[in-house]
């Protein structure tokens, strides 16, 4: 039969030139792209496989070859194979090496871990109850001198005293204080010459606290700080340290807590870092954006070029992070919320200046010649035709960047351009879990406040 | 009297817009300007307040070459032209009210008007110039807030604070529908009776039949007729828009 010979031939011939040649079968069969597509993405997921080194991959290059002859024999049939299952082959590929790549382990996760880190964190220290504080000081002589004074002191109705008058590093004295408060919790603490506290706890880490009696009377036994004579200079010489008894009791209400007021003072530094760049980034954005407007430049070759340099450089500017600008300013002029101003400042002058320009190349030409129409002279013209025209979208282009600044410069605190993100960083550093939680709150409220008024007033200015 | 001489018009890339066109228009007169889109109607109606330089001719008025003016008096000639247009030209974003008061840049004081100072005397007039257009109650609503055929009221408003002499209107009504064509036009009527000397570009020939006391054609920039629209016959209509919008226009005629 000879139209049997006729089909057979080519189907083993295409077969086996597919067989050492992926595609080469259908290359020769004349579907020419169909050949070169498949050589293509069998060496592709080959090469990946290859690359990323795990056996079990190479299944799905072996599986699209097995394919690839299976189709060249069809093909010679005169019947082409979906590519839906070589594709799946190569997908399943990609997407298991990439998922190894990107070390997902679930078992990693690390649950008491995860705890301890969130527990705290549902109780963000933003603000604290208000207190009252009764203070009381006694000086101490360390170490003794010849004639130690009397380690007594009284002050509007309280009494403390030291027994003996003076000791040395270690040595245990009597601590004693009446006229304090009674029943409520006394702190004692050390202080040193220049100002230090020191604990006196268990093991030198901890406060001691005791209660005191019915009488605000509080005694206790203590020992003189092993590192209270570290920052003196002579440690021969005797000085006056202090022991200190504080109580404190709530008066209702609540106050900003310490880490309360530095987020206050952080979230406060973001935004007019960010307002203070932007605005800054508007008076140089202005200028650059009338060079940058292609009708108002278009006219001839002098100003084109003006034009194309000042585009491209606008262009490169903004395609440049403020993350990573930051960084580069912060090498200049050191940490701090300037180097992060002048990031945003950079970053939003490329960006403006685009937004600007494409305002001024829509301007509607219509009003310009009805006022000119006027007997308005060319002032006249660009008071009432041109900036009725352009200053209300500006506003709401330099809003909206304001918007985005305020959020950039939030993660640019993280690399050291100040503000609220610096003192994330820095509570992150001391594992202050509750400091965290309250950064991150504060950071979600100016977000959402920000945004919600920059698209309020931006839908009045269009 | 408003006296065309020779006027043509090149633009920059070589667009022969107008050629040699000439024609007087006397005071008081409703001269309407027809031709089919591209003919050079607007380009005309521009040369003559010179917000386009015409590259050849002259035109006068009462005796003054526009055409030679230097800037300064420009201005002064330009103010007592008001022009309406056929795509209103209103700042959107302003009032109404500052619209039309921008109609009298040229007669105030430069420096207030800047700041946007105006003369209560100016606001006054500001508020008859709306009423007369039937407009007063949306003084103080943005432009793009009013309807096609209020804008262009709108614009008519602003052509009055001119106190013109003369209104170029360039297809004012040709992006309004019949009924407010005929409200528009008949307030360019009235101004025209009351010796206010009118310039229309107009598309459609009923309207033209209804308002026009003469009738400048052109085509392909030559003026190709001159007279009253009753002068215009299947003939005249045929060489102003051509072969194929006889056979659609010609039973209007
Ligand atoms: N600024 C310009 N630069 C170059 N060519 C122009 C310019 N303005 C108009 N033209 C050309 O000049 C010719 C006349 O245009 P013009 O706008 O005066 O016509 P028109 O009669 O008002 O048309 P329409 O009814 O469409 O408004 C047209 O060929 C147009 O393409
Ligand atoms: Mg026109």
């Amino acid at each position: 039969m000879p139209r049997e010979t006729a089909n057979s031939h080519p189907v083993a011939r295409s077969g086996l030139a597919s067989v050492f040649v992926p595609g080469l079968g259908q290359f020769l069969l004349g579907e020419r792209y169909r050949g070169v597509g498949i050589l293509l993405g069998f060496l592709l997921i080959l090469g990946t496989t290859a690359w990323y080194g795990e056996p079990f991959w190479y299944a799905s290059p072996i599986l699209i070859w097995v394919w690839n002859i299976w189709d060249a024999v069809s093909l010679a049939g005169g019947r082409a194979r979906s590519i839906l299952l070589p594709l799946a082959f190569g997908l399943a590929a990609a997407y298991g090496i990439g998922w190894q790549v990107v070390e997902i382990d679930f078992s990693k996760a690390n649950v008491d871990r995860a705890i301890a880190i969130l527990r705290p964190m549902a109780r963000p220290d933003f603000v604290q109850p208000r207190r009252e504080v009764n203070q009381m000081w006694v000086p101490v002589q360390v170490p003794c001198s010849s004639e130690p004074p009397l380690a007594r002191r009284e002050d509007e109705g309280k009494t403390a005293f030291v027994m003996p008058d003076c000791g040395g590093v270690g040595e245990t004295l009597i601590v004693s204080a009446s006229g304090l408060w009674p029943n409520a919790e006394t702190n004692i603490y050390w202080q040193n010459p220049i100002g230090n506290p020191l604990m006196l706890g268990e093991g030198e880490i901890t406060m001691l606290t005791l209660t005191s009696d019915e009488n605000g009377a509080v005694t206790a036994a203590i020992r003189v700080p092993s590192t209270a004579l570290v920052a003196a200079p002579d440690p021969t010489l005797p000085q006056f340290h202090r022991v200190y008894f504080e109580q404190y009791r709530p008066t209702g209400g609540y106050e900003l807590s310490f880490i309360g007021n530095e987020v206050l003072k952080g979230a406060l530094a973001t935004v007019s870092m960010a307002l203070l760049a932007t605005g800054l980034a508007m008076v140089f954005a202005i200028p650059l954006s009338f060079l940058a407007a292609r009708n108002l430049m278009g006219g001839n070759p002098v100003t084109y070029a003006i034009y194309v340099v000042v585009r491209t450089l606008l262009n490169i500017l903004r395609s440049i992070e403020s993350l990573i600008i930051a960084i580069i300013f912060v090498v200049i002029v050191g940490l701090g919320p300037f180097a992060g101003m002048l990031a945003l400042a950079l970053h939003s002058v490329a960006a403006l200046g685009k937004l600007y320009s494409e305002v001024i190349e829509g301007i509607d030409p219509g009003p310009i010649e009805a006022i000119r129409a006027t007997g308005a002279n060319w002032l006249q013209v660009v008071r009432y035709a041109v900036i009725p025209q352009i200053v209300p979208p500006f506003t709401a282009f330099t809003i909206y960047r304001w918007d985005i600044n305020v959020r950039s410069a939030t993660v640019i605190g993280l690399v050291g351009g100040g503000g609220i993100g610096f003192l994330l960083i820095e509570l992150i550093r001391v594992n202050n879990m509750r400091g965290v939680s309250a950064v991150f709150i504060a950071i979600a409220f100016i977000v959402i406040v920000l945004d919600y008024v920059s698209a309020k007033l931006r839908e009045r200015l269009v | 009297m408003l006296q065309i001489q020779n006027v043509s018009k090149t633009y920059p890339n070589g667009t022969q817009a107008l050629k040699n066109v000439s024609f007087d228009v006397k005071d008081g007169e409703f001269l309407v300007v027809i031709g089919l889109s591209g003919s050079g109607k607007s380009t005309l109606l521009r040369c003559i307040n010179r917000l386009i330089d015409p590259t050849e001719g002259k035109i006068i008025w009462d005796g003054v070459d526009i055409t030679a003016a230097p800037p300064a008096e420009l201005r002064n000639i330009r103010r007592k032209i008001g022009m309406v247009f056929q795509q209103f030209n209103l700042v959107k974003r302003s009032s109404v009210m500052t619209n039309v008061l921008s109609g009298r840049l040229g007669y105030v004081n430069p420096w207030m008007s800047l700041l946007g100072i105006w003369p209560a005397e100016e606001k006054q007039r500001a508020l008859e110039a709306l009423g007369r257009v039937g407009i007063a109650d949306k003084a103080h609503n943005r432009a793009d807030a009013l309807s096609g055929g209020q804008q262009q009221r709108v614009g008519i408003a602003r052509a009055l604070m001119q106190d013109p002499k003369l209104i170029l209107a360039d297809e004012p009504v040709a992006s309004l529908d019949p009924v407010l064509s005929h409200s528009i036009l008949q307030y360019l009527e009235q101004l025209n009776k009351e010796g206010i000397t009118v310039i229309c570009s107009l598309h459609f020939l009923d309207l033209v039949h209804r308002y026009a006391t003469r009738v400048v054609a052109l085509k392909d920039g030559v003026k190709v007729f001159e007279g009253t629209a009753q002068e215009i016959d299947r003939a005249k209509f045929k060489e102003i828009y051509g072969e194929e919008a006889q056979e659609v226009r010609a039973a209007s005629l």
